[in-house]
């Protein structure tokens, strides 16, 4: 008897229990908050804009803070704190009427945040490795060697709200700049209370932008982004919550994805195979190119049929689809493609130059056997220098039996994967004859990758000079720096010129595979700069 | 006694020195600077950003303030997290990685040595195939073989513990076992090993016939002889786990110190990779004095002194 009893109080509790249980997940959901589950790759090193190097960095500081303007879809110019923006006419100053906003802590935010902001990062003590994005406005190169005061930075503060940005020399893209984190205004006074730690955790951190970062300790691999109720446009900001949890490994963030306890994740190559007909799958292509440079300080790479050679004996399409297999696509030159429009016209399509980056066995052939005879070799043993990541490995096995298998016995191609900063170090020293460099543009304007090839430009590695080149990067900053048409066409035929020449032999644009919930809507992404853009993203239950 | 301990712990801090100074200037061979966005910076702005980091300077000096600061507990600010000094990034990240190690020890060795214990008593029976076999399995089997499998299986198909994070004890199951049976399967082995041989030794015979219990024979006087081999393993072991294990951290998205020194030496962040070094460091040549001690304890054979016979 007793024991019935027991079993009928426990199964009522049982009962009651359960009941209860569905009550509390049932209301919970009918609280319809919009939380967001994202991944992020690494850990978020530092939330000081002025001294942020990495996407982690970049992508919450673009969601936590907000400059002159925001980025929208296809980095379109949105707008952010410039309520009015009054250009001179010689394109050499902007003055910008601020709207009235304030911090998360209350406090006030006026043109002397940015002005503050601007002079901290530009100082030399501050050690921003993004400083150089300055270079124009006036006196930024001067200040950031030391030989002025970081007072005398061509930005001044006239009152609250009005705020003026003098330049040395026009800057087209100085808009996009603006959208840019490392151009946000920042707080003195938490700057200063914080000291050493400011930017180490979110406890030291105030925020202007659409969210506010929580739980975030400085090396921790989980933190949330919530919702500020002090963002000026706080009315537009769907997202109560967006949680990020680091994971380093996709297969765990996939796991996490199929179990519903992310709405995002990144794909492996091998998982990116598996997935590519889901209809969750989709792939994000950065604004990042991967290209040859060839020594050409190297008698034997100054001639034009053997780079020509080498370029043509790879077929990239293999290399993006079958050895990749990331979603990464072949270059169309070296400026990547949806970086930049021009009447609605892609710059990568512009400035296709077909055989510079084409497939063609045959002429590859020819142009070698030219070639050796122009350079009076005839047999050529080739360093190839790339990273040691398994992608890179991957990549120069490829490369190296497309060019001996296409070229035959008269080439030896040796691969060299060294870690990265060794990479870097001997291309700068020269230290090569063929490497696979990558570059990402940090705003979405082709001389962001355009620059890089002029004769006397430090990243320059290959040293590959052209005077028509020079000549027409450098007309796009002076004399048709105001004229957006004549300045695109500058920089097309400097481009068609770099790659017609193969100064460099473009290879592949890098993308990444990624799942992402079809309840995710409005996510904005851009190929440059901070990738993400939470602010009007919500969920579609 | 003491006069030991104070000559070894003299020799621990010459070790220490030595490899903080060999470890220094390594790093300062290797290309390249520690700048995240050295590919983009112009040579004359990494001149200017190396001297604001007083890396414009002799390296010989670089050193010396180096050892200064780290004699007065301060290890320096982290390149790769701006402005975080090194000793709050190895003290957030340590405990996890030594929880984890600690876990993974005790739950290798104690099941190590029962496995060995059970394999030597009925050895060259099934019982010990089946357990020699899987010993080997589990030291063949790399542990993040093992930790995916045991993800997908056990968290993602059935559910009972967490896919990954770091919560409580359940989110911390899985690394464990994955970490753990690295040293299970050694541990078995060493165990089956020293333990048959003990077994066929005279004084287990003397203490059969003496009518000792078959268990009080293997808890008294086999096991303890066999641990001796065990203990010279488990220490150096014991640092490598609680110093964390970068693979099973990335896996199971643990917060741990593995990762952190792998990217510190890649990314040339130079306080990092000594701060890191040296925990390492420190904690290896305290374990080795510690199992010195330990065996004089486990072993009266062994004396630490050689002037008390």
């Amino acid at each position: 008897m007793k024991l019935k009893k027991f079993a009928t109080a426990g199964a009522v509790m049982a009962v009651s229990a359960l009941t209860l249980a569905a009550c509390g997940s049932k209301s919970s959901s009918n609280d319809s908050k919009q939380v967001l589950n994202w991944d992020e790759t690494a850990e978020l090193p530092s939330m000081d804009l002025s001294k942020a190097t990495d996407v982690v960095s970049f992508d919450q500081l673009n969601n936590t803070m907000e400059g002159l303007y925001r980025l929208g879809k296809d980095s379109k110019v949105e707008p952010g704190l410039a309520k009015k923006t009054h250009v001179s006419d010689d394109g050499l100053t902007y003055t910008f009427d601020l709207r009235k906003s304030n911090w998360s802590n209350g406090d006030k935010l006026t043109a002397k945040d940015f002005v503050y902001s601007w002079q901290r990062t530009v100082d030399p003590k501050t050690g921003s490795q993004y400083a150089y994005l300055f270079d124009g406005v006036k006196n930024a190169n001067d200040i950031m060697d030391g030989k002025k005061k970081t007072s005398e930075l061509g930005i001044k503060a006239d009152g609250d709200y009005k705020l003026t940005v003098t330049l040395d020399k026009k800057i087209p893209y100085f808009k996009l700049l603006m959208g840019f984190p490392v151009f946000f205004p920042q707080n003195e006074k938490v700057v200063k209370d914080a000291g050493s730690k400011y930017g180490t955790a979110s406890k030291y951190m105030v925020y202007n932008g659409p969210f506010k970062l929580t739980k975030w300790t400085g090396s921790n691999l989980s933190w949330t982004a919530t919702k500020n109720n002090k963002y000026w446009d706080k009315k537009n900001v769907k997202l109560d919550a967006i949680n990020f949890k680091v994971n380093k490994s996709n297969s765990t963030s996939y796991n996490l994805y199929k179990t519903d306890k992310l709405d995002g994740t990144p794909l492996s190559s091998e998982q990116a195979k598996q997935l590519k007909n889901d209809k969750e799958f989709l792939t994000r292509s950065a604004a990042s190119t991967f290209y040859f440079q060839y020594n050409q300080t190297q008698k034997r790479f100054q001639n034009k049929k053997i780079r020509q050679a080498l370029s043509m004996a790879i077929n990239r399409k293999q290399l993006t689809n079958k050895v990749l297999g990331d979603g990464s696509t072949v270059s169309k030159g070296l400026v990547s493609k949806g970086l930049a429009k021009n009447d609605g016209k892609d710059f990568a399509d512009q400035a296709y130059v077909k055989e510079g980056v084409e497939y063609n066995k045959a002429e590859a052939k020819k142009l070698w056997q030219e070639g050796l005879k122009e350079v009076g070799e005839t047999k050529m043993d080739i360093n190839l220098l790339s990273d040691d990541t398994d992608k890179a490995k991957d990549s120069t096995e490829f490369v190296q039996s497309q060019i001996e298998s296409t070229l035959g016995d008269s080439v030896n191609v040796h691969v060299q994967n060294v870690p990265f900063k060794t990479r870097l170090t001997r291309s700068e020293q020269g230290d090569f004859d063929l490497v696979i460099s990558a570059w990402g543009a940090d705003f979405a304007d082709p001389i962001s990758f355009l620059d890089l090839f002029t004769s006397d430009n430090s990243q320059n590695d290959g040293e590959w000079k052209n005077a028509d080149y020079d000549k027409l990067i450098q007309a796009s900053k002076t004399t048709d720096a105001g004229n957006t048409d004549k300045r695109w066409d500058d920089l097309v035929q400097a481009e068609k010129i770099l790659v017609q020449e193969q100064g460099i032999a473009p290879l592949y644009q890098q993308s990444t595979a990624w799942m992402v919930k079809s309840k995710v809507k409005g996510i904005i992404y851009n190929s440059s700069g901070a990738s993400y853009n939470f602010k009007n993203t919500y969920i579609k239950e | 006694m003491k006069k030991y301990l104070l000559k070894r712990v003299l020799y621990m801090a010459l070790t220490l020195f030595l490899v903080a100074t060999i470890t220094f200037f390594l790093m300062k061979l290797m290309p390249g600077t520690p700048y995240s966005n050295q590919e983009k910076m112009t040579p004359q702005q990494i001149k200017i950003m190396n001297q604001q980091y007083g890396l414009d300077k002799p390296i010989w000096l670089q050193y010396v303030i180096y050892i200064f600061g780290m004699l007065h507990g301060d290890l320096g600010t982290s390149f790769q997290f701006s402005n975080q000094p090194v000793s709050y990034l190895i003290s957030s990240r340590i405990g996890a990685s030594a929880q984890l190690g600690v876990q993974a020890m005790i739950f290798g060795v104690v099941l190590g040595i029962i496995v060995g214990s059970v394999a030597a008593i009925y050895r060259n029976t099934w019982v010990d195939t089946t357990a020699t076999v899987l010993s080997i399995i589990g030291k063949s089997v790399p542990n993040f073989v093992l930790a995916v499998l045991l993800q997908y299986y056990i968290s993602l198909k059935l559910g009972w513990f967490p896919i990954a994070d770091w919560g409580g004890f359940s989110y911390t199951v899985l690394p464990t076992i994955a970490l753990g049976v690295g040293p299970l399967a050694e541990t078995a082995r060493f165990i089956r090993t020293g333990m048959v041989d003990v077994l066929n030794s005279d004084y287990i015979e003397l203490a059969r016939a003496k009518g000792l219990n078959k268990f009080g024979i293997i808890y008294h006087h086999a096991l303890r002889n066999s641990l001796i081999p065990l203990v010279t393993l488990i220490g150096p072991y014991t640092v490598a786990l609680m110093t964390g294990s970068m693979v099973i951290e990335n896996i199971f998205s643990i917060p741990g110190i593995g990762e952190q020194y792998v990217k510190s030496i890649q990314t040339n962040d130079y306080p990092t990779i000594m701060g890191v070094t040296m925990l390492f460091c420190f904690g290896l040549v305290l374990i080795i004095l510690f199992t010195d001690i330990i065996y004089g304890i486990i072993d009266p054979r062994i004396r630490l002194t050689g002037n008390e016979d």
